[in-house]
């Protein structure tokens, strides 16, 4: 083929345009259907399954595309739901912990208040006990001193008359029992 | 304890009597229970049981070997190996109950912050008699302690007359 177009390149033009063999038209036109037939028998299989391939290859990638982008919608809506949720949980748990604080200091409030009464209470109790064992303190102490005075003037006051009319006294309780 | 100190006043009523001088025994066994209540070194040095035994014997002989007879020396001696001179008073008073007992008497110890004279003895042996319907030996103790009156203390009974005990009656109604 390159042959031939070298030659007609090297023919001298006849000045019309077609070319000026008649011979060179019909082998030429011959060589480019012969071509144009090896094309079709050969090579346009070959074309038709590369753009099959590579149309299934582009379908393949357009539908893997398609799917991650499915995917991706949906973990962004179960993102954007769990964010929501998040949102409401958070709201939930400060709800709670709101009421919870309440209850504490309510609770508080109350085990306080019962608390300061038992300790009145006590405190009462406690003030009476002690008056109560001062008092008795006061009273031992104070028949202690009397006894111990009492005691001592006796002691020094139980002359020999005394004494004697003690014994005498005695002998007479002893024979009046009889 | 008063059940072993009856055993032993009975055990040392027998010993004397075998001697022949349970009279003796029975003057001077509470006169030496009464010195050495009073004397508190006296009393010590017989209890004390860090002295040895055969040391505390010889000291009554010594204090005592003059003025009272070998038996009771030989009792004291014996009450103090076994290690009873604490009870020394109690034994004598034991022992003077089962001597009048024997006699068919009882025996009262009494107790007032001065002597009794003899009549007022006389009168006290009366009436307890006539209480007891038997012969009553009156054995006077003086101790300051009861402060005024008497306490007689005949067998299990105590007859109580004492200032201290109604100074003591006193201080409980408090």
């Amino acid at each position: 083929m390159l042959a031939l177009l070298a030659e007609a390149a090297a023919s001298p033009e006849n000045g019309k345009w077609l070319a000026h063999d008649k011979n060179e038209i019909i082998w030429g036109t011959l060589a480019f259907f012969v071509v144009v037939a090896l094309l079709m028998w050969k090579a346009a299989p070959a074309i038709r399954k590369a753009m099959t391939g590579r149309t299934e290859r582009i379908q393949a990638e357009l539908d893997a595309a398609t799917l991650q982008r499915t995917e991706a919608e949906g973990e962004r809506d179960r993102i954007k739901a769990a964010l929501a949720d998040s949102d409401a949980e958070a709201s939930r748990i400060v709800a709670d912990a709101h009421e919870t604080a309440a209850k504490l200091k309510e609770n508080i409030a109350e085990r306080t208040v019962s608390e300061i009464a038992l300790l009145r209470e006590r405190a009462s109790a406690d003030i009476d006990a002690t008056r109560r064992q001062s008092l008795a303190d006061l009273t031992g102490d104070v028949s202690r001193l009397s006894l111990g005075a009492a005691e001592q003037l006796v002691e020094h006051n139980l002359g020999d008359d005394a004494q004697q009319s003690l014994i005498e006294s005695y002998i007479a309780r002893v024979g009046v029992s009889n | 304890m008063s059940d072993q100190i009856s055993l032993y006043a009975e055990s040392i009523v027998g010993f004397a009597r075998a001697d022949g001088e349970l009279a003796e025994l029975t003057s001077e066994l509470p006169r030496v229970a009464d010195a050495v209540a009073a004397s508190e070194e006296l009393s010590s040095a017989l209890t004390d049981s860090s002295v040895p035994v055969a040391r505390r014997q010889q000291i009554i002989e010594d204090v005592l070997g003059a003025t009272v007879s070998g038996t009771t020396i030989g009792v004291l001696s014996l009450i103090v190996a076994t290690g009873h001179a604490g009870e020394l008073g109690e034994i004598a008073a034991a022992v003077l109950r089962h001597e009048a007992s024997a006699r068919g008497e009882e025996v009262a110890e009494v107790r007032s912050a001065v002597s009794l004279t003899q009549d007022q003895l006389d009168r006290l042996s009366t009436a307890l008699q006539a209480q007891t319907g038997r012969p009553v030996t009156v054995r006077n103790i003086v101790d300051p302690t009861v402060l005024g009156g008497v306490v007689t203390q005949i067998g299990d009974s105590v007859l109580d007359g004492t200032v201290r005990t109604r100074l003591n009656q006193l201080r409980e109604a408090f």
